[in-house]
């Protein structure tokens, strides 16, 4: 009886190691964890459904304007943050009718959800399709940030030239949990928590839990902007605990906070600095980046210039600005 | 319970508690690469 008792209580204790492993791992890690290529928390991120020009109910920035299109129409595309200020220029001088959006499906062929008919002249791509979009020459005009080395070096392999015309200004923001005591951090600081010299909250006037230095896909518009933050230091290897840490993460402002709008991360001061539009405008905010209209040199579509001028007019500045980004001019 | 059986099904639980400790690793590395980061971060417990 003894020895039938002993060995239930060493089988009892071999399940309950392996549920208590899963399920403090579920409570730490897995139950965090939002497959962004999911339909539901993709729609979450950003619906593209809501911001589909000539659409009453649409969230575009609108002005009165005597400028249209007419003729060859621009195929226009762009990164997930842009998405409110490319759909907003169709808005305004875009025929009505040059936008077919059949509806966004999910799937692991659609990771984005984006469903435009392929003569629409609003797509989807987001930014590391985009980029290859652009130099194939199925877009006319990427809305996006700076371009990663690879994406540089693929339109050099490809031999295409593309001209970067600086349309609007962003911020470059660093966010953490709501709860994190911390508010402000220095650029210094970030560079040695990537960098891996600085490991734990504390030391930088927080609480003492590892730091969980978040980084992103390779390609992406803020992944390229977070590599060129860094300069020559170069992103550490974090340790496999760090997962459990108190993480810090980096995306642009306006996706953050006029897109995502998720009230559980703040974005951090930098220098002591809130990345405020006032601040990114008036240029105290220390990490602010142009985001760029970008085309081919060889492309030979009247309407590319002639729209590129007009962005940068006075009243396409209104259209940036009108989309939560701060003007250029 | 005679010892050969008590052995079988502990290695049988063995066996199937590394199983699924092992899928929900690998669910998780891959999560964690595909995952969103805000919201990642959102939810993180302090």
């Amino acid at each position: 009886m003894k020895k039938t008792i002993r060995q239930l209580a060493i089988l009892a204790a071999a399940v309950l190691c392996f549920v208590a492993f899963n399920g403090s791992m579920y409570l730490l890690l897995t139950g965090r964890l939002s497959n962004n290529f999911s339909g539901t928390s993709q729609a979450g991120m950003l619906d593209v459904a809501k911001y589909l020009p000539h659409e009453e109910a649409s969230d575009l920035a609108r002005i009165e304007t005597d400028f249209t299109l007419t003729g060859e129409l621009p195929v226009l595309d762009g990164a997930a943050a842009l998405v409110p200020v490319y759909a907003a220029i169709v808005d305004n001088v875009y025929p009505v009718g040059s936008v077919t959006y059949e509806g966004g499906t999910f799937s692991d062929d659609n990771y984005y959800g984006e469903n435009f008919a392929p003569d629409s002249k609003m797509q989807y791509k987001n930014t590391v399709r985009g980029y290859k979009a652009i130099v194939d020459g199925e877009t006319d005009i990427l809305f996006c940030a700076s371009p990663s080395a690879e994406q540089t070096a693929y339109a050099a392999e490809k031999g295409v030239e593309l001209v970067y015309t600086p349309v609007g200004l962003e911020a470059f923001v660093f966010f953490v949990n709501a709860e994190n005591p911390v508010d402000n951090l220095t650029t210094e600081q970030i560079r040695a928590i990537y960098g891996g010299t600085i490991t734990n909250w504390r030391d930088v006037g927080g609480a003492d839990r590892i730091i969980n230095p978040v980084t992103r896909l390779a390609g992406s518009g803020s992944q390229s902007a977070m590599d060129a933050f860094m300069r020559e230091t170069k992103i550490a290897r974090k340790s496999l605990f760090a997962i459990t840490g108190g993480a810090i993460g980096f995306s642009f402002r306006y996706y953050m906070d006029g897109i995502v709008g998720n009230d559980r991360v703040k974005m951090l001061s930098l220098n002591g600095v809130y990345p405020s539009a006032e601040n990114i405008a008036d240029g105290s905010y220390p990490i602010t980046v142009p985001f760029f209209a970008i085309y081919r040199t060889d492309n030979d579509n009247p309407n590319v210039p002639l729209l590129i001028d007009w962005i940068l007019s006075e009243e396409g500045q209104t259209i940036i600005a009108e989309s939560g980004y701060v003007r250029i001019r | 319970m005679q010892e050969k059986l008590f052995y079988r099904i502990l290695l049988a639980v063995v066996v199937l508690g590394l199983f699924v400790t092992l899928c929900h690793l690998a669910y998780c590395v891959y999560a964690y690469q595909h995952c969103s980061i805000i919201y990642f971060i959102g939810k993180e417990l302090w």
